[in-house]
């Protein structure tokens, strides 16, 4: 079973085209958790629920798991807006950048 | 929520509502070298076309482009029929050029010209409501865009009313009705749509989170009261309900200002950009419209009213299309010709599909040249207002190029 830190560096390789940050720096990942069939569920949020790449980005974190993780057979977004994302959960080079400090 | 991108229009629809309509930006600045000041009114015949010509052929064909990409997002359902955009550019361009030409020398082209427009807007509103028909929960931003496009059908049958009379055919009160095609068409379709598209787009392209609707929900009521108000009291001849009207709308403006400064405030991507510079100096060029519309309140000089309509349409206005335009086209381009790459190749951002020089240079030229223009207007001296309209046409001409040169950004160059 891959542990949370792995399917987490996984999902690091997919970039937010608008601002350039990975979607884990950006602190759009909650959760991630892998079962004894290798199916792996991440628990994300967007910046916006306007976002027209929504469905977009749901199916790249999906790609990546599965690239980047070879043994997994199966993996599923589960798309929250609870909590509402802010730029706290962002990491510190990202408020930096942002301009947020 | 279930937005998606497989309901967005492909980018050859969208493109030449943005194309064309910035070539007509061009054109209507160019038109504006052969006014003369002594006679600018907005009851004269070249007034009336150049008007026509800003808003149908610039402003309203991007808010239909824009629109064509927005309404799946809003709505959070695909369009009815979205190939039904194809027909609506051409016919407004057609119904621009005989409107133009009915007013400049051939007054029995105006009902031609309208018809045509009539079509296209008619296509757009009932691709638009078919599409709402498919919404299970309506919401505030619905709720908006169901009452802007209510307000665009009742502006257009007033504005049919208008162009019959001004050809000859029937006989009516044309002052009247000429407000109320105004305010139904200008404060209640374009008003209305920047207000509740300016709370999808400004958060999403800003970061801002955590801010209260209050003030936009309260211009929008309050500017849904003055045009009902205007409709009534214009007809029964109550002018001092009708000044209530302006009033009602002078505030309605000032709290969406208020709104957009809350949603400054709580912005988290403080990144000069292209984006951001348009944005603030066209909600600058709003506030300061404003103060001349107050003074005109008080004052009555005709070079108030005329330099603070300048200041919404292209400073307000205008300068929100570019800004917008320098995010939607890289991000359409980019959706359409990168998006497929990623995870297997290495992409751009849609930041660097951007001409950076060429937009600063374009915005430098452009608010330099309202600046100008808006001195020249209100000063009423020619070679002032002359001057900065060479320097907003360099400004729009470089507008024009970034959008060629974006739209026709090829894979080729940025995918290795």
């Amino acid at each position: 079973m891959y542990s949370k830190e792995e399917i987490f560096s996984a999902v690091s390789t997919v970039i937010d085209p608008e601002v350039g940050f990975n979607l884990v720096e950006m602190g759009l990942i909650y959760d991630a958790s892998c079962n004894e069939k290798m199916e792996v569920l991440v628990t994300m949020t967007l910046s916006t629920k306007a976002c027209p790449l929504h469905q977009l980005i749901i199916q790249w974190v999906e790609e990546a798991v599965l690239k980047e993780l070879p043994e997994v057979t199966l993996a599923s977004v589960d798309l929250v807006w609870e909590p509402v994302w802010n730029i706290s959960m962002a990491q510190d080079h990202v408020k930096q950048k942002l301009g947020a400090f | 929520m279930n937005i998606s991108t497989a309901f967005a229009p492909p980018f050859k629809l969208v493109a030449p509502f943005f194309v064309l309509g910035v070539m007509f930006f061009l054109i209507s600045i160019l038109l504006m070298f052969g006014s003369n000041l002594e006679t600018l009114h907005y009851l004269n015949s070249s007034t009336l076309a150049w008007v026509h010509i800003f808003l149908l052929s610039f402003v309203m064909l991007i808010i239909l482009g824009a629109m064509a990409q927005l309404v799946p997002v809003v709505l959070e359902v695909g369009h009815c029929a979205v190939d039904l955009y194809y027909a609506i550019y051409p016919l407004v361009i057609v119904g621009t050029t005989l409107m133009a030409f009915g007013f400049y020398s051939l007054p029995i082209l105006l009902p031609f010209g309208g018809t045509a427009i009539f079509i296209a807007m008619s296509i757009f509103l009932i691709e638009t409501f078919l599409t709402i028909l498919k919404v299970k929960k309506i919401n505030f931003i619905i709720g908006t865009i169901i009452i802007s496009n209510i307000f665009l059908l009742l502006g257009l049958i007033v504005g049919i009313v208008l162009a019959l009379n001004h050809s000859g055919i029937i006989s009516v009160d044309s002052f009247k009705l000429l407000k109320a095609h105004i305010f139904l068409v200008f404060f209640g379709y374009v008003g209305t749509t920047i207000m509740s598209m300016s709370l999808i787009l400004l958060p999403m392209f800003w970061l801002s989170h955590s801010f209260s609707w209050l003030y936009v929900k309260s211009a929008f009521y309050i500017l849904c009261s003055s045009i009902i108000s205007m409709l009534i009291f214009s007809f029964l001849n109550i002018n001092i309900f009708e000044m209530i009207s302006y009033i009602l709308c002078i505030i309605s403006l000032l709290l969406y200002f208020v709104q957009i400064f809350v949603i400054y405030k709580k912005r988290v991507r403080v990144e000069v950009d292209i984006y951001f510079k348009s944005m603030v100096f066209s909600y600058f060029s709003l506030i300061i419209s404003l103060i001349f519309l107050i003074t005109y309140l008080f004052y009555e000089n005709d070079n108030l009213l005329i330099s603070a309509s300048w200041l919404i349409l292209v400073g307000f206005i205008g300068f929100l299309i570019a800004g917008h335009l320098y995010k939607i086209v890289p991000f359409l381009v980019w959706y359409e010709r990168f998006s497929m790459f990623v995870g297997k190749k290495q992409v751009p951002m849609l930041n660097d599909l951007i001409p950076k020089k060429s937009s600063n240079f374009q915005f430098i030229m452009s608010s330099i040249g309202i600046i100008i223009v808006t001195i020249g207007l209100l000063t009423n001296i020619s070679e002032i207002y002359k001057s900065g309209l060479c320097f907003l046409t360099i400004g729009v001409i470089f507008l024009l190029k970034d959008i060629l040169y974006m739209a026709n950004i090829k894979e080729e160059s940025y995918v290795f």
